[in-house]
């Protein structure tokens, strides 16, 4: 609101209008069924994380193993040799604490996503994932964290076959 | 050796839906328009004195002098067909044996596009008077299908 405005212009409709019959409307569902070829690097990515786990790729010219794999080399266009097993822990990066879901509802537990450096990979090589089973106010950068995985039979070649991180010194 | 075969166990694409949903609210002119539709089983315009202009479906301000519009005039639910189209194609892409005829009814200075029912393919034609059928009371909704077709008038 401004000084000159003290209310918007027009009427405004609550929840309960539309659930109550107050107001007319026409509800629509738009089609957004997609499909994402998966390629050569993220396809064994996402393979090898159902196998329990974390691939990177290994560029020898510039000595990089980047994480998730890539087939080609994004320093210097070189194609890569070879997947490399990564260790499943890391270290934080960054993180943030997230009050809202991703539809936008208020959360009083907030959601730690956090950029993991993968341990194994090179420096600042990292993924991006969530922190669990540790207090908000005691995540810090540089914290050493390992991956919570789902078992084994539940995993669907996916990064949610990981379900969170967890700090592996108790904090 | 490069990075060329894809590993046969991993899963060939990514699949997924975006969550699109919308909800339309008809505005002050249209809330009226559809609430009667679904209470009465009327079409209703607005008229412009200014212009002497009958907008149907019912406008809340003239397209020509910007007037806020509150002269409400019942159209009745008798139109003629200005035009008209067979679509042999339905909705889904699949061919249909028997056509969908749409047309466009004239009401007031406008009109409603809408389908047409209870009449054979070959008696369609410009000009022909046709009436509103409107589902039973219970079953609308305050939607432009609570009318299910119109037909030709029985004389």
């Amino acid at each position: 609101m401004t000084a000159k405005i003290k209310e918007f212009p027009g009427i405004s409709l609550s929840e309960q209008d539309f659930t109550d019959g107050k107001i007319l409307f026409n509800f629509d569902k738009l089609n957004g069924i997609y499909a994402w070829d998966t390629g050569v690097g993220i396809g064994s990515y996402l393979a090898s994380l159902k196998a329990g786990v974390i691939l990177g790729s290994h560029c020898p010219n510039c000595r990089k193993i980047v994480v998730p794999p890539r087939t080609f080399c994004e320093f210097c266009y070189r194609p890569m040799d070879e997947f490399v097993p990564l260790n499943d822990s890391g270290t934080v990066n960054t993180f943030s604490l997230c009050y809202v879901t991703w539809d936008v509802k208020r959360i009083k537990q907030p959601e730690i996503p956090a950029v993991i450096d993968i341990d194994g990979a090179s420096p600042l090589h990292g993924i991006m994932h969530m922190l669990g089973e540790i207090d908000p106010k005691k995540v810090k950068i540089g914290m050493r964290v390992k991956a919570v995985w789902k078992p084994a039979e539940e995993r669907q070649g996916s990064i949610n076959d990981i379900l969170y991180f967890k700090p592996i010194k108790e904090v | 050796m490069t990075l060329l075969q894809r590993d046969p166990k991993a899963p060939a694409s990514w699949q997924g839906e975006l969550p699109v949903t919308n909800r339309y609210t008809y505005g002050l002119a249209g809330e009226k328009f559809f609430r009667t539709i679904k209470d009465e089983g009327h079409i209703l315009g607005t008229h412009c004195p200014h212009c002497d202009h009958t907008y149907v479906p019912a406008a809340a301000f003239c397209e020509r002098c910007l007037r806020k519009l509150d002269e409400w005039v019942d159209v009745g639910t008798i139109g003629d067909v200005v035009t008209y189209t067979f679509l042999y194609v339905s909705l889904d892409g699949s061919p249909l044996e028997k056509p969908e005829i749409v047309a466009f009814i004239r009401f007031g200075d406008g009109g409603l596009i809408h389908r047409l029912g209870e009449i054979e393919p070959d008696q369609v034609e410009i000009g022909l008077m046709v009436e509103a059928v409107f589902k039973p009371k219970s079953k609308r909704i305050g939607s432009i299908l609570d009318i299910k077709h119109f037909s030709p008038v029985k004389i």
